[in-house]
């Protein structure tokens, strides 16, 4: 991969402080299809079931009172089947779609009663989306798909193509800018469509289910791509998957979405060891937990020791040093000790599992 | 469909409404077998539209109706081509071909641009220079405004379900109603001359480019328009910068049927005076001159052929693959130098180098054809005639009594088509026969019945074994090509002079019009049948027959059957082109009205073949639904 430093440099320099106000804020949003939103969203929220509603009023809740905030620089992963109301989610969040009932804010900003001038604003400064089906324009070559939304805001040509250029550099297409984008791979598509959308460098990204339509092997190389931009650029992520795996691999906190509303919401290793429902229970069951869960994760109160591991260590990783020598290892984060791992601890979770 | 449990049902239960329908139909039969179809309705719908006609002849220089709308409408339209046509006969000639290639080559498509110069060129050396620029300052016009109405007209209709829905009838009843029959009314309202031909090519081509725009502006993938709205564009620059671009290959399809069909109508436009190719087909088709018809009709082939290079470049928004600025410039140069010294020398209309002259050994191979063939053919003709047609006409007009026919087509289309449109097909038969057109029904639809059979015995067959073999299919092409883009009265001429006038020429011309997409379309299916599904049966040990009578034509039923309703649609257009070659019935009455301003009795021949036109199409539809396998749930 070609970095241009500079540009990472760049990403890092004005990516948004870390405030206490969350990027992005969803509260209460309700989706309903049907010819009776209103009186579906009375119904359900008096405590009928789905199907009741769909039984008593024709319409289907897609999404039902889903609420949570996203700090800035974080990424928040929305994990669900398909049916469990993820895509129309994130699609009422970003106005794709009308929510029924419920307000989405954007830096503190009511982005929902925004009208159609300001929400073009907003969307044209401040977000990106990234499609499961690419959603590029087969017309455009490679380099005019990337800088689309600067095209959209009257940026000039020459300076769009600079940026342009730029970007697709630093996602790894250059040689292809000039390409048609169906005469790329699937993994180069999504590259692109990852490119255009950062080439507008927005401070929130929406990404739906970008790799589930990418053979595995190329799922896992634009993981990392993610991950590697993500370190750098530091942009607030909402992630739409259906692969538990990926959620936790790139979530900072994952939602568990089931027939629209979240089953439990929290990091990756609250998940696995508290699964709120057995719902949540049996996608964790499958998840090697000591790739998952860290130092931090196991630890009992102890003191110093000759040997030491940083708190974010893999209990996976931990498992040479014990066997090796018996003796306990200190934990420690920001160079202080916080606690300690023995081979107990490590047996007590490879137990559970 | 479904079979009713019969196990305590005696014969004569299942049977029973069957026989007492028999025996009510054999009664009526008996009752009413000599009368021939009351014409109740024929003076009331024949008299008023009569002496509206008669009084739009005397109104048409004084009623506002046709001083404030009309009469500028007709002479805006007359006024546009006749420009187009004065400046390209004011050009000196060559530039016209150099013209064309310097604008499709702008965008490098080098290929089309010598393609589009070559075929402008064609009819400059067999001597049909003037008639051309004729024809193709008509047919630019009336391409140009399809565009300029269609396009819009189906991107709204994409954005707009209720839009849709109220065009689709109309657009149906434009694609179903053969072109035929608007020439009549559109007499009333424009009078004679090129803009009656313009509009009626205008209204026989516009359905197409409507509908494939909407079908390009709703295929374009839902993610690409939540792309560019995500990006803040306003709807407009959605639609122009993502929409339409990504539509336009669809648009561009629409256009190149719009183009085929208003090609298909040039040569009847000539009928009202449109002049042009159409006029000298006409001319040739009354002197039995092929070769001079075939000069000429390749000539209209080549109109059509360089406004779809030309159409297809002017959507070419590709910048990147421009010429540079200085070949341009040179190019605008060279062009203007060469119209400036075309001008001084007078350089205007095409040398002479051929005439059609040069065509007439055609000429000697038909005549040749006739001395040696024309005692067979003659003999086929008489079998059809005498032996088909004439028997099975009079067996219909005048041994079965009316309410029997209709009773019976009725319970057949609602058999196919539910009660709908089985009422729908009584209303039409009905009111066919109260406006005294019964009899001519019967004859144009017992030719459409003769022409269809034959011609699906004929595309059926071509067809799979297109599908199935890709030698036969290239072998097939070239042939398809021609009979599709050649105006159909031209290889009718060969025919009526091998067939003599009559009911025969029509059904041979129909049946090689009509084979086209009936070849096409079943070879489409034979080839679209999954390749899985095949090799499933094949593991079976099936052998290639079982495999082509149990897999194959099975799940290629459906698009057959769609083949199946185009050959219909077809045969039942060129029947009643037919008219003008002695096919007589509602074909004939057409010409007869339209040469003769028989407004009222026009009216009642259009109104019969259009409802002819709608029962066909929507119970041949029906009959492809009904192959179709049960939808997903």
């Amino acid at each position: 991969m070609v970095l241009t430093d500079q540009w990472l440099h760049y990403l890092a320099m004005t990516s948004s402080a870390p405030s206490n106000q969350p990027a992005l804020s969803a509260e209460h949003i309700w989706k309903v299809f049907g010819s009776k939103p209103e009186r579906a969203v009375e119904l359900a929220e008096s405590g009928e079931s789905r199907s009741d509603v769909l039984a008593a009023t024709g319409c289907t809740i897609a999404v039902r009172d889903v609420s949570f905030a996203v700090k800035p620089g974080e990424t928040f992963v929305v994990m669900g089947l398909s049916g469990s109301g993820k895509s129309t989610l994130i699609r009422c969040v970003a106005r794709l779609i009308e929510s029924t009932k419920g307000t989405v804010n954007v830096d503190g900003e009511d982005f929902t009663a925004m009208n159609a001038n300001q929400l073009r604003e907003v969307r044209r400064k401040k977000l990106s989306m990234v499609f499961q089906h690419f959603g590029l324009f087969s017309h455009r070559r490679v380099i005019d798909n990337a800088c689309y939304g600067l095209e959209i805001q009257g940026v000039p040509k020459a300076e769009r193509h600079e940026r342009a250029l730029e970007i697709l550099g630093v996602v790894g297409l250059s040689g292809f800018e000039y390409h048609y984008p169906q005469q790329l791979s699937g993994g180069m598509q999504q590259r692109v469509g990852l490119a255009r959308a950062l080439c507008v460098d927005p401070e929130i990204l929406f990404f739906d289910e970008p790799f589930s339509a990418l053979d595995p092997l190329i799922r896992r190389d634009m993981q990392d791509e993610l991950i590697r931009l993500q370190q750098t650029m530091k942009r607030t992520i909402v992630f739409i998957t259906h692969d538990f795996a990926e959620a936790i691999k790139l979530g900072d906190r994952i939602a568990i979405m089931k027939d629209g509303a979240f089953d439990q919401v929290g990091t990756a290793a609250e998940l696995i060891r508290n699964p709120a429902t057995p719902y949540v229970r049996e996608f964790t069951e499958d998840i090697p937990k000591a790739k998952v869960l860290t130092a931090r994760d196991i630890m009992t109160s102890g003191g110093d020791s000759s040997r030491r591991v940083e708190s974010s260590a893999t209990v996976y990783s931990l498992v040479p040093l014990l066997l090796n020598d018996p003796t306990p290892i200190a934990v420690t984060e920001d160079g202080f000790v916080i606690g300690q791992v023995d081979r107990e601890s490590v047996a007590t979770l490879m137990d559970e599992a | 469909m479904t079979t009713t449990p019969t196990s305590d049902r005696t014969i004569l239960n299942r049977f029973g409404p069957y026989l007492v329908l028999l025996a009510v139909l054999i009664a009526v039969q008996l009752l009413v077998s000599a009368e021939s179809f009351p014409a109740l309705l024929d003076d009331f719908l024949k008299d008023p539209i009569d002496s509206l006609g008669a009084w739009g002849q005397v109104n048409r220089r004084t009623h506002p109706l046709f001083t404030q709308f009309f009469a500028p409408l007709t002479n805006t339209v007359d006024f546009g081509i006749t420009t187009i046509e004065d400046i390209l006969t004011w050009l000196p000639w060559y530039v016209i071909p150099a013209g064309l290639f310097a604008l499709i080559a702008r965008r490098r498509r080098f290929l089309d641009a010598t393609v589009a110069a070559a075929v402008m060129i064609y009819p400059g050396l067999v001597g049909l220079w003037e008639p051309t620029l004729e024809t193709l300052a008509l047919m630019s016009f009336a391409v140009f405004a399809s565009a300029v109405i269609g396009i819009p007209l189906g991107i709204w209709a994409a954005f707009r379900p209720r839009v849709e829905a109220a065009l689709r009838p109309f657009l149906d009843i434009m694609q179903t109603v053969p072109a035929f029959v608007y020439f009549l009314p559109l007499l009333v309202l424009f009078g004679i001359g090129k803009t009656n031909g313009a509009i009626a090519t205008i209204i026989y081509a516009l359905p197409p480019v409507v509908r494939l725009t909407t079908l390009g502006i709703r295929q374009v993938p839902a993610q690409s328009v939540e792309a560019s709205d995500m990006f803040g564009a306003s709807a407009s620059q959605t639609l122009f910068k993502v929409q339409i671009p990504t539509a336009m290959p669809t648009i561009l399809a629409g256009l190149s049927q719009t183009i085929m069909m208003a090609l298909g109508i040039v040569v009847l436009a000539a009928l009202v005076a449109a002049g042009g190719l159409g006029g000298l087909v006409l001319q040739s088709l009354n002197q039995r001159t092929t070769g001079r018809g075939i000069a000429v009709g390749l000539a209209i082939v080549a109109v059509a052929m360089l406004l779809d290079r030309v159409g297809r470049s002017l959507a070419d928004g590709d910048r990147t693959k421009t010429l540079s600025r200085g070949a341009k410039l040179a190019w605008a140069v060279s062009l203007i130098a060469g119209v400036l010294v075309g001008r001084w020398k007078e350089w205007d209309t095409f040398p002479t180098v051929w005439t059609t002259r040069i065509f007439d050994p055609i000429d000697t191979a038909v005549d040749w054809a006739i001395a040696n063939w024309s005692q067979y053919t003659r003999a086929v003709n008489d079998f059809v005639v005498g032996d088909i047609v004439v028997p099975i006409r009079s067996f219909l007009i005048d041994t079965v009594a009316w309410p029997v026919l209709i009773v019976l087509a009725t319970y057949m289309v609602w058999r196919i088509a539910g009660p709908k449109l089985a009422a729908f097909t009584a209303a039409a038969m009905a009111t066919i026969g109260l406006i005294g057109m019964w009899d001519l029904s019967i004859d144009t639809v017992v030719q459409v019945m003769i022409g269809v059979i034959i011609a699906i015995l004929i595309a059926v067959p071509l067809g799979i074994m297109a599908g199935r073999n890709a030698r036969v299919e290239a072998v097939l092409g070239p042939i398809l090509d021609g009979l599709q883009t050649i105006p159909s009265l031209v290889y009718i001429i060969p025919v009526v002079t091998l067939f003599t006038l009559g009911p025969m020429p029509g059904i041979i011309a129909s049946v090689l019009y009509a084979i086209v997409p009936g070849v096409r379309i079943t070879a489409l299916g034979i080839q679209n049948v999954p390749s899985e599904s095949v090799e499933a049966s094949q593991t079976f040990g099936a052998t290639r027959v079982q495999t082509m009578l149990g897999v194959r034509i099975p799940l290629a039923a459906p698009t057959i059957m769609a083949g199946i309703n185009q050959v219909i649609m077809m045969v039942l257009a060129m029947v009643i082109i037919a008219g003008l070659v002695g096919g007589g019935a509602l074909g004939f009455e057409t010409v007869r009205a339209l040469t003769r301003n028989l407004y009222g009795h026009g009216f009642e021949v259009g109104l019969s073949i259009a409802l002819i036109a709608m029962v066909l199409d929507r119970s041949t539809q029906a009959l492809a639904q009904r192959f179709q396998p049960p939808a997903a749930t």
